[in-house]
């Protein structure tokens, strides 16, 4: 190579080399704050998650504690006084007796299965469609109000988490139905088919307008609209006045 | 002849990255980069008849690399328009790979066939450099940019953006200053081992999970 080549080689290099020397870097930066970025990301959804999680799970036991509280006042506390009533009454007559011994099995029996009900390991190895059972039963033992629950279709897993905030989605909608509607009769139905989990919970209560109460009492239902799209759930939550409320929910795995 | 043992070594290269994409198939036959594979096999199969033509029976072989051009050009447009995801990317292929005809067909019609047709190169190689930047802002706003170095594609991108980043500096240099033989053959070997050395890392790294669309 003359002087002239070797002059114009290092020229034509070099320019080249720089070239993709800058290429390399700015791809390489670029690509490595986006990573970041989104990683980042992603972080910041899980410890949201995480957050509304545990307060599902707190809502969820505040929420136990208070049927408790009802269930002992209304149900066993009213067993008790009526045997109570029934032996005051009794003065040596034996049917008396019998009614009132009958009257403490059965209370026996209504304090037994709230102490099941209550006892965490069976709470935390329920399934969804258990959990739903047990809310009905309730809801029927205490004569709120005709409460009945029908599953099809043979059940996928679905993480444990996510069952914990559907549920407690749904344990808000009964609130508010046994609370609010004046309902008499609630209907549950999950159907669980390819991958697709469907719940749809209707009550024959009055029923609100749904276009006013998105502003007036939104709380719960947007409450139950970020802990769908927590999930990743559709929700819809349909409702005429006097006509009742319907709750959907679709979730695919 | 002091040239001829450089000019093997791309041969060795294409190789090289031919067979490691063989070895590999399996990891992203579900994909459009399957047409890779075909691709090297065929780029190699054209050097080596150019360098038999060339170096060995001394006949011009111009008329082979102009077709190899044209034809791996359009390939590469065909390749980008299958993994390009928006319509709008996806028009602009058209649009260029028209432009890039328009280019080749005036070369072909008005340039001699026993010279190398530039402009036809220099208009596919910058036609290629702006999809490659497509393709890194598609990768960029997906969740992909998270298992990018697993992706064959993003290899593919990288070699071909790194190689006519660099071929497009060398061809419209070399009009300008005389410059030919060794120093031009040294350039071109290292944008060489570049583009196929970003191949074999992209097939020997890939996971299959993530060549499917």
């Amino acid at each position: 190579m003359d002087e002239k080549e070797v002059q114009s080689f290092l020229i034509i290099f070099s320019v080249i080399a720089l070239f993709l020397a800058l290429t390399v870097i700015l791809l390489f930066a670029i690509f490595q704050k986006r990573k970041n970025k989104l990683i980042q990301e992603q972080q910041e959804a899980e410890n949201r998650f995480q957050e509304e999680l545990i307060e599902t799970q707190i809502e969820i036991k505040e929420d136990t504690l208070r049927n408790v509280s009802w269930e002992l006042h209304d149900n066993i506390g009213q067993l008790l006084t009526l045997a109570k009533i029934q032996l005051q009454n009794a003065k040596g007559s034996p049917e008396a007796i019998e009614e009132a011994i009958t009257t403490i099995g059965t209370s026996l029996n209504e304090l037994r299965s709230l102490s099941k009900l209550i006892n965490p390991s069976t709470l935390n190895n329920l399934s969804l469609v258990e959990a739903l059972q047990q809310e009905v039963e309730r809801f029927n033992r205490l004569k709120y109000l005709e409460a009945s629950l029908s599953h099809t279709g043979t059940s996928f897993f679905i993480d444990n988490k996510k069952e914990i905030i559907i549920f407690r989605m749904l344990q808000e909608f009964f609130t508010n139905t046994v609370k609010h509607s004046k309902a008499s009769n609630l209907s549950v139905n999950v159907d669980y088919s390819n991958n697709v989990l469907q719940i749809i919970a209707r009550d024959n209560g009055v029923g609100f307008d749904t276009s006013e109460s998105t502003i007036k009492k939104g709380i719960g239902l947007s409450n139950i609209r970020n802990r769908a799209r927590l999930i990743g759930a559709d929700v819809k939550i349909t409702s005429e006045p006097n006509e009742g409320t319907q709750f959907s929910l679709t979730y695919t795995n | 002849m002091e040239i001829q043992p450089l000019s093997i070594i791309p041969l060795v290269l294409e190789l090289t990255a031919a067979i490691l994409a063989t070895i590999y198939f399996g990891k992203y036959k579900e994909s459009t980069e399957k047409f890779f594979l075909y691709f090297l096999w065929y780029t190699f199969m054209v050097e080596l008849l150019g360098a038999y033509l060339g170096y060995v029976a001394d006949v011009k072989n111009f008329w082979l690399y102009n077709a190899f051009t044209i034809t791996s050009f359009l390939f590469y447009f065909y390749w980008y328009h299958s993994i390009l995801e928006s319509q709008l990317f996806k028009r602009l292929v058209f649009l260029l790979s028209a432009i890039f005809l328009i280019v080749a067909a005036w070369s072909l019609v008005y340039q001699s066939w026993v010279e190398y047709h530039k402009f036809t190169f220099i208009t596919g190689a910058l036609s290629v450099l702006i999809l490659t930047l497509f393709h890194f802002y598609q990768l960029l706003n997906s969740d992909e940019v998270l298992i990018v170095k697993y992706k064959l594609s993003f290899w593919i991108s990288t070699a071909l953006l790194l190689f006519y980043m660099g071929m497009i500096p060398l061809f419209s240099l070399s009009g300008y200053i005389e410059f030919r033989g060794l120093s031009y053959l040294v350039i071109l070997l290292i944008l060489n081992s570049i583009l196929y050395g970003c191949y074999s890392i992209g097939f020997i790294w890939t996971k299959k999970k993530y060549n499917r669309f």
